[in-house]
């Protein structure tokens, strides 16, 4: 137990680089903590080592079970083995920051929005991890080997990966550590705590420190508000980088009505899911003005319908669409829409707004503003 | 030394026996209904009594505190008497217990069926039954503690630290959560409002799971398991240990059920490292269990009590790692809201606690009844029904809420949001077809328990009492030196009870006491204003329906919540919310915002038929709400009621509370008849609608002044 002390410290020690290494990216505006990829490299980074570290105990225990005998020399080698291969991993983690000042001028981001030298350094470590975990397999199967060929073959076995993984008393020699505890004839055993428990919770504890000054000491993750900041900068680039490429781009002013078969259809479709609810399958209207008329309560040419359907009439309960539909969409339903025109559906709702002419003049100016106010009336009822 | 002869009640563990066997059916079978509901709206019967929102309380109510809660008293009072070497206190006490626990769940039940609810969840129940908890509680706590003083063992044993901790927390937690003020018999505010209610609630709603699921649970094991496998408990070190560090940070945890809502950053922190730190504490339980059981292996292979025992406890391991992994922010970015969570729960109620309750039954019933158990092969069946049960329940689940999550945060390259809420729900029904099946096998499998057990209870005779004899404690105690200092407290029930609930109170405190004191953790907003009379009558409607089962009321600050449902939620935005509505579970979509989205003509035909607005739509229909009457009589009591709980009314609003109603229903009744639609202003519907198009908006005007 006590050989491992300093190994554990090694450990500890391993996180504080770590700290100064997120320092430097948050200049960067964005913390790698909050980076899925990196934290979840990260965590595996610790779940490997925590695995080292107790498969080290492991075979500790069992050469310790042999120390009778010549093996006493492989334990040796053992338990120094896996020191000396924790140690390794953590000075390599704390040259991260030399390495990470160097590389936080370079904006490139490569892979899952870690730079491409973090990303292999911490594959690295990882592959590193595996290989250590592979050699004290080999180790501890070769120490079992030699273990099991000298006492009976099975029993042993599963006692020592017993005793190594929770430092237990074999249950032969349980007499030994039975308390005069007995309650209702149940009794206790005084077996240690298993160490791979006891350092997982101190491992637990160490993290939850880090973690609460990281976030509200040291301020360097970013919380929720900001976080999300940088969540919608991010999209609105990448949005923008799309549109500079993009051909099938239209808004308000550069629509145009669409003829094409294949579009309409899928208009319609659009159309069926997200509009038939409140203005009728057939546009003939219900909760909503009828579609299928002449008559607009916010312009009827194709420009003003496409930007109904986009920005919407939130107060009037008409929603912004431009969240829900690509331009496109919008586009297409826009002119399904056109074309019900005198269509004339049956139950059609009676006519709101205003008329509106091929040629694109609106009959009346002060019906639009008077149209605008919750209590739009029925066209025909209003106009002189 | 003189031996005393005395006896065991086991009358008393045979009726709350039977009646952890009867609720069990029960609260299975409404869960049954609530997930057949996802998928046959039909299903709903158009009633008010048997709509999703008012099955689904009755579910969670039956399954934890009657089904669980009577299997812990069943199995404490069992327990309890062995391990003190004396009969409970006192008989009346258990029956009055009994009886009064009973009484509680019939209560329940009718008032949840009619609709009588506070709207928090896991604590629905109103102040005339949270009165009785109390005192049933205390009728509990008084026999419990009357039965320790009275003991004939010297020292306290592990699952006994656990019911005293279960007892002492359960109570405060009940009693800080459920302040409220009456308004009627029947019907109460919330003493909390906004992001302070949130914090009390799920500070309480965690810590249900906590101490009445997970420490009274951990005690029965503690009894059970190595009575079963007739070995010795594997380390009285880890169980000290894992019992104090349990109790101490599963209270912390609470806010992990707020992460990215407007609660503040720093409690949502504490939130996230407590659960962390907890993984260990709640794994020494599941660690103690399972190597209690090293060298009775093949027993495991045998006995189908073992068998139940060995899976709950399993089951326990893997939802105690879960939890702490939902708990980290990123996970749970992803999985709040979804039904990733109910998978997770069900690990825990079908698995932990279902599981244990069977092994308990399967070990105690032939033992009460001094018969072999009529159907070891029936048993083993019921034992491989019940687990491809929970498999086939809950790995759809899991796959369903990661789907559904994915799909709410697709964008199209264009900025976009890929898909409509309604994709989502649909996508979401081969899923919820799944799980009702595997929710059926469960059930069936509880059936043929039930069976099995009648069986044999019918074949055997039963044992009134059982005998034993020990000396009495003597009151001069001298310690062995040796004694390992954590003995000198198993001596002393009252100072492990006091130390206990210094220890649980801990966290609450240094949680609450800010949020509640320090004004900037809820920065207030000019804007925000009180509901009006007729907007409260429609949000008590809410409640009422539990729309909060399916809808949350808040908006993360993520890109794919502000561009579907607006602005994120603020803080400063609840501030008269009592109870709040937040929400755990988005079935449907969020309503935050959803004041002045669709006209009120909408609203009516939605709640008339959903899917004559929404195509597709699993709602429930609320044809009532069109007939029944706002219960105009209330509103005076209600504005009075928010007065006192410090919402700013005008003084002497309350005499005008009525006439302003009127007058706001008119103007909706209005705005319905221009879309043709012909309704008296004093529906229900009134009233829902006017609070609909309210919420989320105060903060939408201010929005506009700022631009302008």
């Amino acid at each position: 137990m006590k050989k491992l002390k300093p190994l554990y410290l090694f450990f500890i020690a391993g996180f504080f680089p770590l700290q100064s290494f997120c320092q430097n990216a948050t200049a960067n505006n964005s913390s790698y903590f909050s980076n899925p990829l990196f934290n979840t490299m990260l965590a595996v980074i610790l779940f490997l080592a925590i695995i080292i570290l107790s498969l080290s105990t492991v075979i500790k225990n069992v050469a310790d079970s042999d120390f009778l005998n010549k093996k006493i020399k492989k334990d040796n080698e053992g338990s120094g083995n896996s020191l000396k291969a924790g140690a390794t991993i953590l000075f390599i983690l704390s040259s991260l920051t030399a390495f990470s000042q160097n590389t936080n001028s370079n904006d490139s981001w490569a892979i899952g929005g870690l730079d491409s030298f973090t990303f292999y350094f911490m594959l690295s470590i990882i592959l590193l991890e595996a290989l250590v975990l592979g050699l004290m397999f080999y180790q501890f199967k070769f120490l079992l080997r030699n273990h099991v060929a000298e006492q009976k073959a099975k029993e042993a076995k599963e006692t020592d990966i017993f005793a190594g993984l929770t430092g237990a008393v074999p249950v032969e020699l349980e007499e030994s550590i039975l308390m005069d505890h007995d309650y209702d004839g149940i009794k206790e055993l005084d077996n240690d705590l298993p160490p791979w428990w006891k350092y997982g919770f101190y491992l637990t504890i160490i993290v939850a420190v880090i973690y609460i000054y990281n976030y509200h000491f040291s301020e360097n993750g970013a919380l929720q508000i900001k976080e999300y900041e940088t969540e919608m900068a991010q999209a609105k680039l990448e949005v923008e980088e799309y549109m500079k490429n993009a051909s099938n781009m239209v808004d308000e002013n550069t629509v145009t009505l669409i003829n094409d078969a294949a579009q309409l259809e899928a208009a319609k479709e659009a159309y069926i899911t997200s509009c038939a609810a409140c203005h009728g399958r057939a546009g003939e209207g219900g909760v909503g003005p009828n579609l299928a008329d002449e008559y607009w309560l916010h312009g009827g040419s194709i420009q003003e319908v496409f930007k109904s359907i986009k920005y919407g009439w939130v107060e009037k309960g008409m929603k912004a669409w431009k969240e829900d539909l690509s331009p496109m969409q919008i586009a297409q339903v826009t002119s399904f829409i056109m074309n019900l025109k005198g269509t004339n559906p049956p139950n059609g709702k009676a006519p709101q707004g205003d008329l509106y002419t091929e040629k694109g003049i609106t009959v009346s100016d002060t019906l639009k503003i008077s149209s605008d106010s919750l209590s739009a009336l029925p066209m025909k009822d209003t106009l002189k | 030394m003189e031996l005393q002869k005395f006896q065991y009640d086991n009358k008393i563990v045979k009726m709350f026996a039977y009646a952890t066997i009867l609720w069990g059916l029960v609260g299975m079978l409404a869960g049954l209904l609530a997930a057949l509901q996802l998928v046959i709206p039909a299903l709903n019967f158009n009633l008010p009594y048997t709509t999703f929102g008012r099955v689904r309380p009755i579910h969670t109510n039956a399954i934890i505190f009657a089904f669980v809660g009577n299997g812990i008293f069943m199995g404490v009072y069992y327990s309890l008497q062995r391990l003190l070497k004396a009969r409970m206190f006192s008989d009346l006490l258990s029956k009055i217990h009994f009886w009064g626990w009973q009484l509680i769940i019939v209560l329940a039940a009718i008032t949840l069926v009619l609709g009588y609810t506070t709207g928090k969840e896991y604590a629905e129940l109103e102040w005339p039954i949270d009165i009785l908890i109390t005192l049933i509680w205390v009728v509990f706590g008084w026999n419990m503690f009357g039965t320790i003083l009275r003991r004939r063992e010297r020292h306290l044993y592990v699952a006994i630290w656990f019911y005293i901790a279960t007892f002492v927390t359960v109570a405060m937690l009940h009693i800080v959560n459920s302040i409220e003020i009456p308004v009627s018999f029947w019907k109460s505010y919330s003493w909390y409002a906004g992001v302070q209610d949130a914090l009390v609630q799920w500070w309480y709603g965690h810590n249900a799971v906590a101490f009445f699921l997970t420490t009274p649970y951990l005690g029965l094991m503690y009894y059970f398991l190595p009575k079963a496998a007739n070995r010795p408990v594997y380390s009285y070190r880890l169980s000290i240990i894992h019992f104090w560090a349990l109790i101490f940070i599963y209270i912390w945890a609470g806010p992990h059920h707020l992460l990215y809502t407007a609660t503040p950053d720093w409690a949502q922190s504490l939130g996230v490292v407590f659960s962390v730190m907890l993984i260990a504490p709640s794994w020494g339980g599941m660690i103690n269990g399972l190597l209690t059981l090293r060298g009775a292996w093949d027993r495991v292979r045998d006995n189908v009590e073992l068998k139940f025992l060995v899976v709950a406890v399993t089951a326990y391991g893997m939802a105690t790692f879960e939890g702490p992994l939902l708990s980290l922010k990123n996970v749970n970015a992803i999985s709040h809201f979804t039904d990733w969570t109910i998978a997770h729960v069900h690990v825990g109620a079908l698995g932990w606690n279902g599981f244990l309750t069977f092994g308990i039954l399967y070990w105690l019933i032939p033992r009460l009844f001094q018969i072999k158990l009529y159907s070891e092969k029936l048993a083993n069946m019921h034992f491989w029904i019940g687990t491809l049960g929970i498999v086939i329940y809950a790995v759809p689940l899991y796959w369903a809420g990661f789907m559904q999550s994915s799909m709410w945060k697709d964008f199209t390259p264009e900025g976009q949001l890929k898909w409509q809420f309604m994709h989502t729900v649909t996508k979401m029904m081969p899923f919820y077809i799944a799980r009702s099946i595997g929710g059926t096998l469960y059930l069936v499998g509880a059936v043929m328990m039930t069976y099995n057990l009648i069986k044999t209870i019918k074949a055997g005779s039963f044992k009134e009492v059982d005998e034993d004899s020990a000396p009495a404690l003597t009151s001069e105690y001298q310690a062995h030196s040796k004694d390992h200092w954590h003995r000198w407290i198993e001596r002393k029930p009252v100072q492990l009870m006091v130390v206990s609930l210094i220890v649980v109170a801990i966290g609450g405190i240094i949680e609450f006491v800010p949020a509640f004191l320090v004004k900037s953790n809820i920065p207030t907003i000019a804007s925000v204003k009180p509901y009006t009379p007729l907007e409260l009558q429609g949000r008590d409607i809410y409640v009422r329906e539990g729309c909060y089962t399916c809808h949350s009321q808040m908006i993360r600050p993520f890109r794919s919540e502000t561009a579907r449902y607006g602005e994120y939620s603020k803080a400063g935005e609840f501030v008269y919310d009592h109870p709040f509505q937040w929400g755990s579970k988005r079935t449907g979509p969020d309503l935050a915002r959803i004041g002045g989205k669709y006209p009120d003509s909408w609203h009516y035909n939605h709640m008339y038929d959903p899917s004559s607005m929404a195509p597709n739509s699993i709602m429930p229909s609320y044809p009532w709400l069109l007939e029944d009457k706002i219960d105009a009589n209330s509103t005076m009591a209600k504005i009075k009621a928010m007065k006192r709980l410090g919402v700013p009314y005008p003084d002497g609003f309350e005499n005008i509370a009525l006439a302003d109603m009127e007058n706001q229903a008119k103007e909706i009744a209005a705005s319905l008849e221009k879309d043709g639609i012909k309704t008296l202003p004093d529906k229900e519907i009134i009233a829902l609608i006017a609070y609909l198009q309210r919420l989320g908006k105060d903060i939408k005007a201010e929005n506009l002044k700022a631009v302008k």
